[in-house]
């Protein structure tokens, strides 16, 4: 067996491969396999993107103003994100300009996304990795409530409600049908929570669950309908009618309160149930620092969130953008998504062909043309994989890379990239958690780090909503109610050809999408998406991506029963369907 | 010990007395007689939750990002005490070969007693390799885990029809659910997604009527899809009045007029968007100003844009629509037509000094 | 058989007897409440796909989306009921009243005589020949273009009116099965619509035939319409 090395791991596929597929509670499909030595220590990671649908090459040849429903469907979990990439991407080709308003709301979409897709994926989706449910069975309900009320005054605290909870629980676990709880690995000497905070966290899991669905009606009230809202090239769908004859079928007063009472909501559960339950299970997880991964070394954010419209350039984004690599903070590099020796794709360890697959491509030359082969060492047969042969190609994702560097993106990267730049919104918040925790900084860079990120940007989120609400509404009381620009609306007023690309911060990471446009019609549609950077195979030098590196060097306590394995990766919030498109 | 259907319904604040007159109800229905009530009471009574495996082939997963949102019931009420949904890649907790053991747990212990869900269809291009699933194609997993199901449930509108992953060209083949699972009953609830209350109000009745609810010819329950968006439209009295947004956020958007023009779609669109609405009701496309995209019809990747009425008929090979085809045809018609007649009175007008025409050989 | 009995019978009363008796009334007077129809419903389904520009005022206070649909549901339903009134001629009336309906295909003659016309129409035969009821190529043109057209209009247009009236309804009874046959509701609009243009090249074309045949083909053709009677000339 070989030992390879890379951005300073050893690879070490000896020891015994141990796999998983399918890895749930993620979106998509995802396998992972690593090999395991002696000690139980993780020596080698692969993870292999699953499926693949091919919308980049459905996109060709369609209208570029249709673009935006067929790329939201490319997920949805991160349910806007690709559709509000997407119209950028085309107005940017096109020259259009879009008005405050619109951007103000696209903004309020965007961030209600970003609420929401984290306090799923804390509470729905991570939370189980930390959180012994059967073991709640055995909580005080009592104590329970003291633990509640010592970290947070969220008024669902006393002992009767947890009580109450815990016998619906156990009514639950008693009846023999663990439903979604069924073969988890319950008991395992991973789990370090003591059974109060266990029933408090799935007091909350019940509680997210209850008001997710809330949040998302910011999404509903300008955008028609969550999941998958609807969007416009040029500006946003709704008109706005604040007096007039027909107001009630606009975004008129009720609407407007509608969404401000929702961001209210959302400020409070997120600063009174999220991140105090985040802090709480953290204390009990501070000795487990595996997972770092990539974002010591290289991690990287396009930024988003124009204050102003149509502004994309750093300063006037309010999520940070930059590249940091060799773990040099000090250096924040600049991105330009144009550049073609940036931001290239690699297949050579992917299910796709190239005409030349030692080189990267840049999205506007991307090719997408599948060819699903396996390594020659692959174990069983092409419709029965038993070992991926890791040497061969393996994965649907594509391996994005910047000026060849692997990179990870997301909320980590995010708060990383916003702390070098010693942008207050990122690194107080920062600070105050590692100080409370009594963390060095360099404890970010974890798997508790990424989810550590998560709650924190949700915070910010939530708090941003708020100002841009209220800058919504002044821009209503000086008498600017625009919503849509349509001077190029009509195909025909467009150049023969023009290329583009629109970018946004989705809850996963940078996310990019690159047109080109011939006779009206979309003649190359190309999609970078976060979880592409993350999850991506190897590239043609060899290098892992984010995931397989965060895996490494973990011990798993029990080398049947995944654990670890399942709390990092879920850390990156995988989404495949994004990854692959 | 176990929570039954009955202690459920209980716990939703049903009375022991409305059980009962359920019961009969149900009797009734089945068309049993009166001596069978005690008897569906009592299986209600003890009956197990019925277990639900919920797939996900080729998707986006929204379908399931819907069916959380159901605010009547609860997401949390469906999943704790009305079916027991034992395995579904997206909330389960366990992963890898502990959560294929249990497919094959249900298989064995609730053969032909349980539901299988679909999110997303199979890919049949490249031997399936599109859609892996432990190591083997997805439509495998799919086709033995329905083996024994009592029924199945298309979600949306990849299971139902393919949606945007069988739009053309469908490059992995993504076929949708019933035309690879063709001897079981099969729910089509289309969409994209479909309405989480119309998910949820699919799942209760079967659970509730234990049996699958009534369908149209395609295959969708006609309680919620029987009509079309534009039947029960409230923008509808200015689409009769002939008052049409022409432009984004001009005044007639403002005044919420008919987006007809705009490429609504909800003339023919079989959903229930315009009555019951989204996310509890707020709001739903039209009311937000864009129309429908026909989310919820078979192939609506592929009938031209969204922002057009007479879109794309893309049986031509190339991209047009019936009035330019239309159109072009007839002005060839009629341009020939105007051709021949000059050639004609041309002809004629030779032909007139010298011999008449009348004068023939006859 | 038909038309080959039907030239003989021409040239022989041709010579004899200067008219005969073609169109019977109801022929006649199908042929002209259809025609309207046909115009009616082409305008009519013109506008439902693009619609005029807006009205002004308020909703309440306009129909006119309403009135524009009226006049094509109510042609439709003339349309619909000429149409079997026809078909119902077809089998009491003469044999002219059947040439719409059937194509003697399998007749070799008849083939011969619609490449004749289709000769005579590319000005490569001098005189032209001389019909009873239909020449062949107008039956052929008849056949394809207004007899298979106008029961897909029917279909099609009778699909989309059982949305409006329901499931259940007597038209999604009779119809409903149409919409998932050829590919779903925005499909039958789109081909419904392809099919007025047809429609509308077929009424081109044709009344070009009849007003050049009335002067050209030495025998009477609008008036025979009319009156019912050929008028041979010669
Ligand atoms: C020669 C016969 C006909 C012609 C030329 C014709 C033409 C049209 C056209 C152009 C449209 C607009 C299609 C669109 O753009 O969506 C239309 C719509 C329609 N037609 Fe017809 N049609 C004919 C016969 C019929 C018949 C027999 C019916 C039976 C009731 C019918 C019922 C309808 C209906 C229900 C609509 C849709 C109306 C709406 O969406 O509001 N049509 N027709
Ligand atoms: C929408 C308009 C029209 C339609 C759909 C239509 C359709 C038809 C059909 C189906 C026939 C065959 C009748 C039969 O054999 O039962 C016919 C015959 C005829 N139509 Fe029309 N027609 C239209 C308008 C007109 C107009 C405007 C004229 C006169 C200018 C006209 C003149 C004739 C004549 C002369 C015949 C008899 C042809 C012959 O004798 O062979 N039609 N038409
Ligand atoms: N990766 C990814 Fe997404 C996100 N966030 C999108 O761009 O999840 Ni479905
Ligand atoms: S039907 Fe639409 S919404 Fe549902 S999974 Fe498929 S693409 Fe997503
Ligand atoms: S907005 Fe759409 S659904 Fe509503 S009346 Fe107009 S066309 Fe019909
Ligand atoms: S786009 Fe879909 S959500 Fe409803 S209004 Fe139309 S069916
Ligand atoms: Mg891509």
């Amino acid at each position: 067996m070989s030992v390879l090395e890379t951005q300073g791991f050893k690879l070490d596929n000896s020891g015994k491969r141990v796999v998983v597929d399918p890895v749930c509670r993620i979106e998509g499909h995802l396998r992972v396999e690593v090999n395991i030595d002696s000690n139980n220590v993780i020596r080698n990671a692969v993870s292999t993107g699953t499926m693949w649908r091919g919308l980049e090459v459905i996109l060709k040849g369609r209208d570029p103003r249709d673009a935006w429903a067929f790329t939201e469907r490319i997920c949805g979990v991160c349910t806007g994100t690709h559709a509000l990439t997407s119209v950028r991407a085309v107005e940017d080709a096109l020259g259009i300009q879009i008005p405050d308003n619109a951007n103000i709301i696209r903004n309020l979409m965007q961030l209600a996304l970003q609420i929401h897709d984290h306090l799923v994926h804390f509470y729905h989706l991570h939370a189980l990795d930390w959180v012994d449910v059967v073991s709640a069975l055995k909580a005080d309900p009592k104590r329970t409530s003291e633990l509640a009320q010592s970290i947070s005054a969220w008024p669902l605290s006393s002992p009767g409600y947890f009580r109450d909870v815990q016998n619906r629980l156990r009514k639950f676990v008693e009846s023999g049908q663990l439903g979604p709880f069924m073969n988890g690995y319950w008991g395992n000497p991973a789990y370090k929570l003591p059974p109060e905070a266990n029933l408090m966290a799935v007091t909350h899991y019940l509680e997210a669950l209850d008001f997710q669905k809330e949040i998302v009606k910011i999404h509903t009230i300008f955008g028609g309908k969550n999941p998958h809202p609807n969007w416009l090239v040029g500006g946003v769908p709704c008109a706005i009618n604040m007096e007039g004859a027909g107001a009630v079928g606009a975004i008129n007063m009720e609407r407007l309160n509608l969404v401000s009472s929702i961001i209210d909501r959302c400020i409070e559960f997120i600063d009174m149930v999220y991140v105090p339950d985040l802090q709480a299970i953290a204390s009990f997880y501070k000795s487990w620092t595996y997972g770092g991964g990539l974002s010591s070394q290289c991690v990287m954010s396009y930024g988003d969130i124009p204050d102003k419209a149509n502004d994309y350039s750093a300063s006037n984004l309010l999520l940070p953008r930059g590249a940091i690599i060799g773990g040099d903070l000090s250096k924040i590099h600049e991105v330009d998504l144009r550049d073609p020796e940036q931001v290239q794709e690699h297949v050579a360890h992917s299910w796709y062909k190239y005409p030349d697959e030692s080189k990267g491509l840049h999205p506007w030359d991307g090719v997408t043309e599948p060819n699903f082969e396996l390594g020659k060492d692959t174990k069983g047969t092409k419709t029965r994989i038993e070992n991926i042969d890791e040497g061969g190609k393996y994965s649907w994702i594509k391996a994005p890379r910047w000026r060849g560097h692997a990179m990870e993106v997301g909320p980590l990267a995010r708060y990383i990239i916003g702390y070098a730049q010693n942008n207050a919104e990122f690194k107080e918040p920062v600070d105050k958690l590692l100080h409370d925790l009594g963390l060095p900084l360099t404890a970010i860079f974890s798997t508790l780090g990424r989810t550590a990120a998560r709650g924190l940007e949700a915070s910010w989120a939530a708090h941003k909503s708020r100002y841009f609400f209220d800058k919504l509404m002044a821009n209503l009381k000086a008498g600017d109610l625009n919503t849509a620009n349509i001077e190029k609306w009509d195909p025909s007023t467009w150049p023969k050809e023009a290329k583009g690309v629109g970018f946004t911060e989705a809850p996963r990471g940078a996310l990019g999408h690159w047109i080109r446009i011939k006779d009206t019609r979309i003649d190359n549609y190309q999609a970078v998406v976060p979880t592409t950077w993350n999850g991506g195979p190897r590239d043609s030098k060899g290098q892992i991506g984010a995931f397989e590196a965060s895996l490494m060097d973990t011990p798993v306590a029990k080398a049947d029963e995944p654990l670890e394995i399942l709390r990092t990766l879920h850390s990156f919030d995988p989404c495949m369907a994004c990854s692959t498109h | 010990m176990t929570e039954t259907f009955y202690e459920v319904l209980r716990r939703q604040g049903i009375t022991r007395r409305s059980f009962m007159k359920f019961c009969s109800l149900t009797a009734t229905s089945l068309g049993l007689g009166s001596a069978f009530v005690p008897k569906i009471a009592h299986a209600l009574e003890t009956k197990p939750r019925t277990p639900v495996i919920w797939l996900h082939g080729l998707e986006c997963t929204c379908c399931s990002e819907s069916f959380i949102r159901s605010a009547h019931p609860l997401t949390k009420d469906v999943v704790l005490s009305m079916l027991s949904l034992d395995y579904d890649d997206t909330l389960m907790a366990a992963a890898g070969h502990q959560a294929e053991a249990i497919i094959e747990e249900v298989k064995k212990k609730y053969k032909g007693n349980y539901i299988v869900a679909v999110e997303g269809n199979p890919p049949l291009n490249e031997d399936g390799m599109y859609c892996i699933h432990g190591g083997r194609p997805f439509v495998e997993v799919l086709k033995e885990t329905c083996a024994d199901a009592k029924a199945i449930i298309s979600w949306g509108a990849c299971a139902s029809y393919g949606c945007v992953q069988a739009a053309k060209p469908n490059p992995t083949r993504a076929t949708p659910v019933h035309k690879v699972i063709t001897d079981k009953p099969i729910v089509r609830v289309p969409g994209c997604p479909p309405i989480a209350e119309v998910m949820t109000g699919v799942v209760t009745y079967m659970l509730t009527f234990d049996r699958i609810p009534e369908l149209d010819r395609q295959g969708r329950p006609k309680m919620f899809y029987g009509q079309r968006i534009h039947d029960k439209c409230y923008r509808r009295p200015h689409f009769d009045a002939g008052q049409f947004v022409e432009n984004w956020d001009d005044d007639a958007a403002r005044k919420g007029y008919c987006l007809y023009k705009m490429g609504c779609k909800g003339p023919t669109t079989y959903n229930a968007c315009s009555s019951m609405r989204w996310n509890g009701g707020v709001s739903w496309p039209v009311q937000s100003g864009h129309g429908c995209i026909g989310c919820s019809e078979e192939g609506f990747w592929d009938k031209g844009s969204f922002y057009d009425r007479v879109t794309d008929i893309k049986q031509f090979g190339v991209e047009s629509n019936a009035d330019k085809v239309g159109g072009t045809a007839a002005g060839v018609v009629g341009a020939a037509v105007a051709a021949h007649a000059a050639v004609t009175a041309l002809a004629r007008a030779r032909a007139r000094p010298g011999e008449d025409q009348n004068s023939g050989e006859k | 058989m038909l038309s080959q009995q039907d030239m003989l019978e021409a040239e022989r009363h041709g010579r004899q007897v200067r008219s005969i008796y073609v169109y019977e009334a109801p022929v006649r007077l199908w042929h002209w409440i259809n025609a309207l129809a046909v115009v009616v419903l082409a305008v009519s389904g013109y506008f439902i796909g693009k619609p005029l520009p807006t009205m002004p005022g308020e909703a309440s206070d306009n129909f006119l989306m309403g009135y524009i649909r009226f006049a094509h549901f109510a042609a439709a339903y003339i349309f619909a009921v000429g149409l079997l009134g026809r078909v119902y001629w077809a089998f009491v009336g003469n044999h002219h009243a059947r040439q719409i309906f059937r194509l003697p295909i399998t007749n070799a003659h008849w083939w011969s005589e619609v490449f004749f016309e289709l000769r005579w129409y590319l000005f490569l035969e001098k005189q032209p020949k001389k019909y009873v009821g239909h020449n062949p190529m107008a039956q052929l043109m008849m056949f394809f273009f207004f007899t298979i057209l106008a029961v897909g209009m029917l279909c099609t247009g009778f699909a989309l009116y059982s949305e409006g009236l329901g499931l259940g309804s007597w038209a999604d009874t009779l119809f409903g099965w149409v919409l998932p046959l050829l590919g779903g509701s925005m499909q039958v609009h789109s081909l419904h619509r392809l099919g007025m243009w047809i429609m509308m090249s077929f009424v081109v074309v044709h009344v070009y035939a009849a007003i050049r045949e009335d002067i050209m083909s030495r025998q009477s053709l609008i008036s025979t319409m009319i009156s019912g009677w050929r008028m041979f000339k010669d």
